[in-house]
């Protein structure tokens, strides 16, 4: 302790010499026990947690309490065995990577074009309502988004099953809710209508930075309104593109992006669509939680987390390949 | 400005045909939702409900009111959010005010073990296993205890405490006033954009969260309004059989119109309060994505 370098660079100003460690640290204790309080917190609640994953290694008991963790009997790699040759597993890796890539596809977009259009409004008044309610089903939570689903897809009651009944353009309800081939759909839409409107925000603010002379240049060199947006406005959006795409990437397996792949499979998913809607972190959960195997679904959530910190490694390598900057 | 070319008037008029759509996708659900909870139950579960109440009627947020189950998830996610937002913002940013000192010793250790931290995760199952460890489990505070510390806003509230001149908290510390004095009567009341953005945010985090009410306590008496609505969803979404019986006989509730009033109860505080604090939160938007 006695060369941290922090403490030299930091030293007070004015301080004429360097007081003894025990003296500076009783100055600023208060100082001090704030800071501890929060490293507390997170000894308790992110390092035990960190800690703990050498369940998947053990032969772990939950009436053990955390101190089972630790002390419980090592059984190496037996949970990884099991998993790779649960039936299910192949289904939860094609699961989850599908719609993780499926979303990455189809809502990274999404918001880059929808904030051309909101740009090319020239009328404040539109341009700032559109902007309020696209941001809106940000803050409406994962639960009333199911809700509205169910409100406009059920087969009883959803009301695009019955309007289109009514036109008689279909005979028989829409499954949609409960079919497995259209969950994959269902949870990319659900996501792009709830997340989509939100990323605006930043591919707006780098619209806004483009020089506007930029655009009278283009104007006077004949260039149209489309040519205006292909040549100035998209390159003028290239580097938060490019950093929302590395970021995405890094976080592709929580759905990127719009995220929520555990949520939606939680609460989109259910017994008649499991095939296509269970994801590895959701079966880790239903696992550990409702049949209390806790040292297998510790070993999933494992096999997760190291293909989540892999993807975020690589995407940040590549990051700073292309932009010369990593994000960390 | 020169003058509009029929290009122009393509673009736009598309601009604003595609903008009307994405405002009618966007906006529609939540009306439709709102006119559903206006509307008697079992009126809508004939269908062919689009654009008003057919049967106008109270009933539902009558039923809702009266129904103890419904009225305790009510006040459960009110309390929860009251209390885990403040003890959030507080928290978050007494942690913060010490980090932002610059001559905090073992400063970079600190902020090494938040790094970590924000980045590596020990999963759900471990973090369930903690929180059975420490007894939280079927408690109140299993809500707002580990919300306590939001890793993310510590970063913000850092940078923005840093900005905050040193002689601010000097002459009162000459004065012999304690830094906890210095923390609650000067930082906190000129940081009110920071607390907003964080209130916000926080907040509408306790209002909206599902999963801990539906794993991590059990029995009625703690379980929170999205808790209730989950439970009416999985209800009917599979066993159709229980949407046109009624929920409420006499009052002509059904299932679904009880859940519509449920969503309508917990998409209006929002509603409410988003407008006011939208410009922080861009900012705030920006301040994060800038962290990464």
């Amino acid at each position: 302790m006695k060369t941290n370098p922090a403490v030299q660079e930091n030293k007070p100003i004015g301080a004429a010499s360097k007081p003894s460690l025990g003296r500076q640290l009783r100055k600023q204790l208060t100082i001090q026990i704030f800071v501890w309080l929060g490293m507390a917190f997170l000894l308790v609640f992110s390092f035990t947690p960190m800690f703990g994953v050498i369940m998947a290694f053990k032969d772990y008991k939950i009436s053990t309490g955390i101190a089972g963790i630790f002390t419980s009997e090592w059984v190496g790699l037996k949970y990884f065995h099991e998993l790779v040759n649960d039936y299910r597993f192949p289904m939860l890796v094609r699961n989850t990577l599908a719609i993780s890539l499926l979303k990455l596809v189809f809502a990274f977009p999404v918001p880059i074009l929808l904030a051309i259009m909101i740009t090319e409004v020239k009328q404040a008044v539109i341009k700032r309502l559109v902007q309020t309610f696209s941001y809106l089903p940000h803050f409406i939570s994962w639960v009333v988004v199911v809700g509205i689903a169910y409100a406009f897809f059920s087969t009883e009651i959803g009301i695009i099953n019955h309007a289109l009944i009514t036109l008689g353009i279909i005979h028989e309800p829409l499954t949609v809710l409960t079919d497995p081939d259209s969950f994959w759909g269902l949870a990319v839409g659900t996501a792009v209508w709830k997340e989509a409107g939100w990323w605006t925000i930043i591919f707006l603010a780098a619209i806004a930075g483009i020089d506007p002379g930029l655009y009278e240049a283009a104007q006077l060199d004949g260039a149209g309104r489309l040519r205006r947006i292909w040549h100035v406005t998209l390159p003028g959006m290239r580097g938060p593109i490019v950093v929302v795409l590395i970021l995405s990437i890094g976080s592709m397996l929580g759905g990127g992006l719009v995220g929520s792949n555990f949520e939606q499979s939680m609460l989109l998913g259910n017994t008649i669509n499991n095939d296509k809607s269970q994801i590895i972190q959701t079966y880790a959960f239903n696992v550990g939680l409702a049949q209390g195997r806790f040292a297998f679904a510790t070993a999933i959530d494992l096999v997760q987390s190291i293909i989540a910190v892999f993807l975020i490694l690589t995407s940040n390598f590549i990051a700073k390949r292309v932009s010369g900057t990593g994000l960390y | 400005m020169a003058r509009k070319t029929r290009e122009d008037y393509t673009v736009d008029t598309i601009n604003y045909i595609l903008l009307a759509l994405v405002a009618l996708i966007t906006l529609y659900p939540f009306y439709y939702v709102l006119i559903a909870s206006f509307n008697l139950g079992q009126d809508t579960a004939r269908g062919g409900l689009y654009l008003l109440p057919r049967a106008f009627t109270l009933n539902n947020y009558i039923y809702f009111f009266n129904d103890k189950h419904w009225v305790n998830a009510f006040f459960i996610t009110v309390a929860r959010t009251v209390v885990g937002t403040l003890l959030g913002v507080i928290f978050t940013c007494l942690v913060a005010y010490g980090l932002s000192k610059p001559y905090l010793l073992f400063r970079r250790f600190y902020f090494l073990l938040i790094v970590i931290a924000m980045n590596i995760s020990g999963g759900l199952i471990a973090f369930y296993v903690v929180l059975r460890g420490l007894g939280l489990l079927n408690t109140f505070a299993v809500y707002v205890v580990p919300t306590m510390l939001s890793l993310f806003f510590l970063l913000i509230a850092v940078s923005f405490f840093r900005e905050i001149p040193e002689e601010i908290g000097e002459s009162a510390r000459m004065d012999g006033a304690g830094e906890m004095t210095i923390f609650f009567r000067m930082i906190l009341p000129i940081s009110l954009p920071l607390l907003a953005t964080m209130g916000l945010f926080l907040g509408s985090n306790q209002w909206n969260a599902w999963l801990d009410s539906a794993y991590f306590v059990q029995g009625q008496g703690l379980r929170t309004l999205a808790y209730r609505m989950i439970e009416v969803i999985n209800q009917t979404m599979i066993n159709t059989d229980a949407i046109g019986a009624a929920y409420a006989g006499s009052m002509q509730v059904t299932s679904f119109s009880a859940q519509a009033t449920a969503m309508v109860i917990s998409v209006f505080p929002i509603i409410c309060v988003y407008p006011f604090i939208q410009k922080y939160f861009v900012q705030g938007m920006m301040l994060g994505s800038v962290k990464g």
